[in-house]
């Protein structure tokens, strides 16, 4: 199995702290989004306390890889977390997405398998500290 | 690299991601819009979030406007007051909410891939649809439109994306009118 990402959404950190803002303050999502965008801080002080736990915050992005794999090993994974999609584009090259919280969901409760791994090493390092800092938390 | 592998846009429309912030629309309109179950809702909660000064957070209907504003607008200030006063005396905020009214102004982030996307522009922009609910997917068709233009082209009320009125007899009969109405920018008039 190898795996790659290719591509994913923009400003995934500020999008995250702008769900949680849209639940709780008064402020707009649009403005909220705006002012987030420029302030790393605040988002990272937002996602460092996110006390939520059900991980809907996190559904509002998408990342997308190409991946070399059996179909058994593809359907390993759908059986896992049906919220992966998969679109076969020749033999055994597929293309697949997911949002984050579903990634995070599959790594928590599949630890140690080849897909969890790989997703683990795919994902980029700014991305893989949203999964430390809230990860034990999602539901 | 749809044509590399022969596959078609719409294979492809599910591993595209879009999110929109909806704004200004009322509770009734949102109960539809989270209906749509492959999409992701972020919205206010009325449980965190106080509505004070409900008078100048509510959606009123063009109809309620011409025919009922006066006995309308009475109402919805007697709500408010009694919302406050209900917070006053020390109702929370989740138990004070349970008489603010379906016009409530609510706010919301909706994520949605390109193909959940058509399914809800095919349903939602229909004339047939509510007119709140009909507004906010023109306003999304109208922004996925700007951001991709050739994956969208044919995105728009089933009539529109089918070629025939899948409604039965509930159709409104005017197809065409709604094909104009729904043809992107630099096309010639369909045949």
């Amino acid at each position: 199995m190898r795996l790659e990402l290719v591509t994913h959404t923009t400003d995934i950190e500020a999008m995250i702290a702008t769900a949680v803002l849209t639940t709780t303050s008064k402020s707009k999502p649009s403005s909220l989004f705006r002012r987030l965008k420029k302030d790393p801080e605040r988002v990272a002080n937002i996602l460092g306390r996110i006390e939520v736990q059900h991980g809907s915050v996190l559904d509002h992005n998408r990342l997308c890889w190409r991946m070399e794999a059996t179909d058994t090993e593809v359907l390993e994974v759908l059986l896992r977390h049906r919220f992966f999609s998969f679109t076969r584009l020749d033999g055994s090259d597929w293309l697949l997405s997911s949002n984050l919280r579903t990634a995070i969901r599959y790594v928590q409760e599949n630890e140690g398998d080849p897909f969890s791994e790989a997703l683990i090493g795919s994902i980029p390092r700014s991305l893989m500290a949203i999964l430390d800092e809230i990860g034990g938390k999602v539901r | 690299m749809a044509s590399g592998h022969g596959l078609k846009e719409a294979d492809l429309l599910q591993h595209l991601s879009f999110t929109f912030a909806v704004e200004g629309i009322s509770r009734a309109c949102s109960h539809q819009l989270v209906r749509h179950r492959l999409a992701s809702f972020s919205q206010k909660s009325q449980r965190y979030v106080e509505v004070r000064r409900l008078g100048e957070h509510v959606v009123v209907p063009k109809t309620v406007e011409e025919r009922a504003e006066k006995t309308f607008g009475e109402f919805i200030e007697a709500l408010g007051g009694f919302y406050d006063r209900m917070m006053e005396s020390g109702v929370p905020t989740e138990d004070a909410r349970f008489i603010l009214p379906n016009a409530t102004e609510t706010s919301l982030l909706v994520t949605m891939d390109g193909r959940a996307l058509y399914h809800f522009f095919g349903l939602r922009c229909c004339n047939r649809a509510q007119w709140e609910i009909r507004a906010v997917a023109d306003g999304m068709l109208s922004a996925v439109r700007a951001l991709e233009p050739d994956l969208f082209r044919g995105a728009g009320p089933y009539c529109f994306q089918l070629g025939y009125c899948p409604e039965g007899r509930f159709t409104c009969g005017r197809m065409k009118e709604v094909a104009e109405k729904y043809r992107p920018p630099n096309e010639g008039e369909a045949l």
